[in-house]
């Protein structure tokens, strides 16, 4: 096996194979990536066995050949080689050669493990497999991942909950105390299946690398998710258990609502937040026609902004956890945003304005 | 530099001393605290006078039952002795700053420098035992030492109400005075072997190097004895700082596998610093257990969760998850410890829940507050939780699951 590659583009793909691979232990082969070379391309393999991520990149191949390596230490010796073209070459079966093209004082000879110890990877059937656009996913992911739980007692609240109804696929997540939801019609016909639960690690990886650009191609399975996109291919094993019954406690109709600028409300957040610990209170008062957000008094005093709003209902103060607040306002992009309520103990809403297909549910804290 | 000094106090059959001072009718008789003679329960504690019918604490309950068949026979009712153990070591604060809770009912002072204050070391314990008996009612022991080692071992010299003082210099001759038996943390595992080996004075054991005694019991245990024989403290309980871990721990006599014995040690666990968290107002989200098993090697595992611990069942619940983690469910336990790391004060903004099942803990968790809040204003409890509500033995009706 021999082929060049510019260092810039295999640094890429080690760098993503290395979030997949569970192990630095170099006795592991599941802390290796396979590589096959052929017809001038590179696949690329890398597998935790919940995980699994491929890759296939353009190269220059003088010779086809497959080898596994240890991932981490290419990494290193990647980042190490001044940029240009890198040749690979796997010696006798034995040494996998890394040198710069052009500068041969510099010589890498790796130890490596045969390609038949390699996990096998599975694929689904290529009919189950339905597209989406790539932007949808994006979203879809982007209005929830933020709130799944990452208590590891609740293990069916630690991964994003996927259904469809019709023609429309929903995203929800929640970890006890906020919730996520957020539903995309889509164009095409999609395949029946019940609800599953995504490990957020696919989930933030098909955000990372997706171009965002064109369709991705999706396949569930009773046990597994596959995507496929821009000659990547992804899948990992779902979270098994039963997710919360999350559509009654998203609350119907509520009797206040409150209408802000987003980026002013997110501007005061940002402020305000300065004397507000990491998952602590802020309090929203509200009077006619005014949003004061206030952090508690601490040790280091306290912060206090006014905004203006449009809201029309009683005088009162709601206490939310600053991160529950400041997640939602993060991925919201609306101009305006609408808070809405019934009671100050129970569950508000966040809706983007205009309307969007997502929205936000979170349970406040006690006030005293 | 001044030589260390130590006291250990030790509270004289407590849970039995504290029923017997709260309900009249058990005083002067054979009264047994422990688990239910039917489902393999042990001794918790054994007043003294069912200990003269050879009751013994860790000792299956249905084995004390035929030992002492005209005892009384209670379950402990764990809330109570916790808040009594709470009263006490809150008059040691009078004595020291230094204190070390190890359990429920011992705790070490260091009471170096405070000679000057209270005199010798025997008059400082005279002074402690007699403030704790006006206060409470109880008698103590009390152990003084160089060493927490010294100190602990010279509680047990004379109990009940007794005071032993190991001055400087005489730990090694205090020592040889000592059964094996006596001796700290020599479990019955290795009490047995080294009768097999005819090591049966602590003078034969320290003929012994500690290369042979590596040898014979492996590298931990070899230099456990190697140490403990000499009078040196192994460094028993170092590391137990109280500031950032509220913890408790269990060391039984007999090395335990019943898991329904475990479980329930767990949930008297889980009580104790669950409640001495609240009384604290602290809260916690890190749950860490630990476990000594018969061969003395010790392993912690640890779970953290979200949200701070809500409630008695989440912590027990917790507390079961970390003991599969660690426990194969046979393997002899001799200590199971169970705390709270990362303690941050509880600022009482409990976050709402947007499931029933969650709010039902948080539920559980005001529960816990009314009762705590009603136990302190009224001496005797007026509530208490069924599972550990104390009843007569044998049950005239089945004892309530948890």
């Amino acid at each position: 096996m021999k082929f060049n590659c510019d260092r810039d583009v295999i640094i890429k793909e080690f760098q993503t194979a290395q979030e997949i691979v569970s192990s630095r232990n170099a006795l592991s082969i599941l802390s290796y990536v396979l590589l096959e070379a052929n017809q001038n391309s590179l696949l690329l393999k890398a597998t935790d066995l919940k995980v699994s991520f491929e890759t296939r990149i353009p190269v220059e191949v003088q010779t086809p050949g497959i080898t596994t390596v240890f991932c981490d230490r290419v990494l290193g010796i990647l980042r190490s080689l001044p940029p240009g073209e890198v040749q690979f070459e796997l010696l006798d079966h034995e040494r996998f050669i890394i040198k710069p093209l052009f500068k041969t004082n510099i010589d890498f000879r790796l130890k490596n493990m045969g390609a038949d110890k390699f996990p096998e990877t599975q694929w689904a059937d290529p009919d189950l497999f339905f597209s989406l656009r790539q932007s949808d996913m994006i979203e879809m992911i982007s209005q929830t991942v933020f709130a799944v739980s990452d208590d590891e007692t609740r293990y069916f609240m630690n991964g994003v909950y996927l259904e469809k109804q019709d023609r429309t696929l929903i995203m929800v997540a929640t970890d006890g105390r906020r919730l996520s939801y957020i539903a995309k019609e889509t164009d095409g016909n999609l395949p029946d299946f019940s609800g599953v639960i995504i490990p957020p690690k696919i989930l933030n990886l098909i955000r990372k690398l997706a171009s965002g650009e064109g369709t991705l191609q999706l396949a569930i399975t009773d046990k597994h998710l596959f995507a496929e996109f821009d000659s990547q291919k992804i899948s990992t094993a779902l979270i098994e258990g039963q997710f919360p019954n999350y559509q009654r406690v998203i609350p119907e109709k509520q009797e206040h609502t409150v209408l802000v600028r987003r980026g002013e409300l997110n501007e005061a957040l940002r402020r305000v937040g300065l004397m507000v610990e990491k998952s602590r209170r802020i309090y929203l008062d509200l009077s006619p026609d005014n949003l004061a957000l206030v952090s508690e008094e601490s040790e280091l005093g306290m912060a206090r902004e006014d905004i203006p709003c449009r809201y029309s209902g009683p005088t009162v103060r709601i206490a939310l956890n600053f991160m529950y607040l400041n997640d939602p306002l993060r991925v919201i992009e609306g101009e305006d945003v609408q808070i809405q309520f019934t009671e100050t103990n129970r569950a508000i809403s966040l809706y983007s304005v205009p309307e969007a297909d997502y929205f936000h549910i979170v349970m406040p804290m006690q006030t005293e | 530099m001044a030589s260390s000094l130590w006291f250990h106090v030790d509270m004289d059959a407590f849970y039995a001393a504290v029923e017997q001072r709260e309900n009249p009718e058990y005083r002067g008789k054979p009264l047994i605290i422990g688990g239910n003679p039917d489902s393999r329960g042990v001794v918790s504690t054994a007043s003294y006078e069912a200990r003269k019918f050879g009751v013994r604490s860790a000792m299956p309950t249905s084995q004390a039952k035929r030992l002492c068949p005209q005892g009384i026979f209670i379950f402990p009712r764990m809330e109570r002795y916790v808040l009594e153990s709470q009263r006490i070591m809150k008059l040691f604060t009078n004595f020291t700053p230094e204190i070390f809770q190890v359990s429920i009912d011992e705790a070490f002072l260091n009471m170096t420098g405070t000679e000057r204050i209270f005199g010798s070391p025997n008059e400082g314990a005279r002074k402690i035992k007699k403030v704790v008996l006006q206060e409470t009612g109880l008698t103590i022991s009390v152990g003084i030492g160089s060493s927490k080692l010294i100190a602990k071992i010279a509680s047990g010299y004379q109990k009940p109400d007794g005071l032993t003082w190991i001055p400087l210099g005489e730990e090694e001759s205090f020592i040889d005075k000592l059964s094996i038996r006596d001796l700290w943390g020599v479990g019955q595992k290795t009490q047995q072997r080294l009768a097999e080996l005819n090591i049966n004075s602590v003078q034969i054991l320290k003929s012994l190097d500690l290369l042979k005694l590596e040898r014979i019991f492996g590298p931990r245990t070899g230099e456990y004895l190697y140490k403990v024989s000499r009078g040196i403290d192994p460094g028993i309980y170092t590391g137990v700082t109280k500031s950032h871990s509220i913890s408790n721990e269990t060391t039984f006599s007999r090395d335990i596998s019943d898991p329904e014995t475990i479980r329930q040690v767990l949930l008297e666990l889980s009580h104790s610093i669950l409640f001495r968290l609240r009384d604290e107002k602290k809260e916690s989200r890190v749950l860490v257990l630990k476990l000594r098993y018969s061969n003395f090697s010790t392993t912690t595992v640890q779970e953290a969760l979200d949200h701070a611990f809500r409630s008695l069942e989440e912590t027990h619940k917790i507390a079961l998850v970390l003991l599969s983690r660690r426990w194969n469910g046979r393997e002899p336990l001799r200590l199971i410890g169970l705390g709270f790391s990362q303690i941050v004060p509880d600022q009482g903004k409990f976050q709402g829940e947007l499931f029933a099942e969650d709010a039902g803990d948080l539920r559980r968790k005001k529960v816990e507050h009314t009762v705590i809040t009603l136990r302190k204003r009224f001496s005797k409890e007026i509530i208490q939780k069924g599972s550990l509500m104390k009843k007569d033995l044998p049950d005239r009706s089945p004892r309530p699951k948890e």
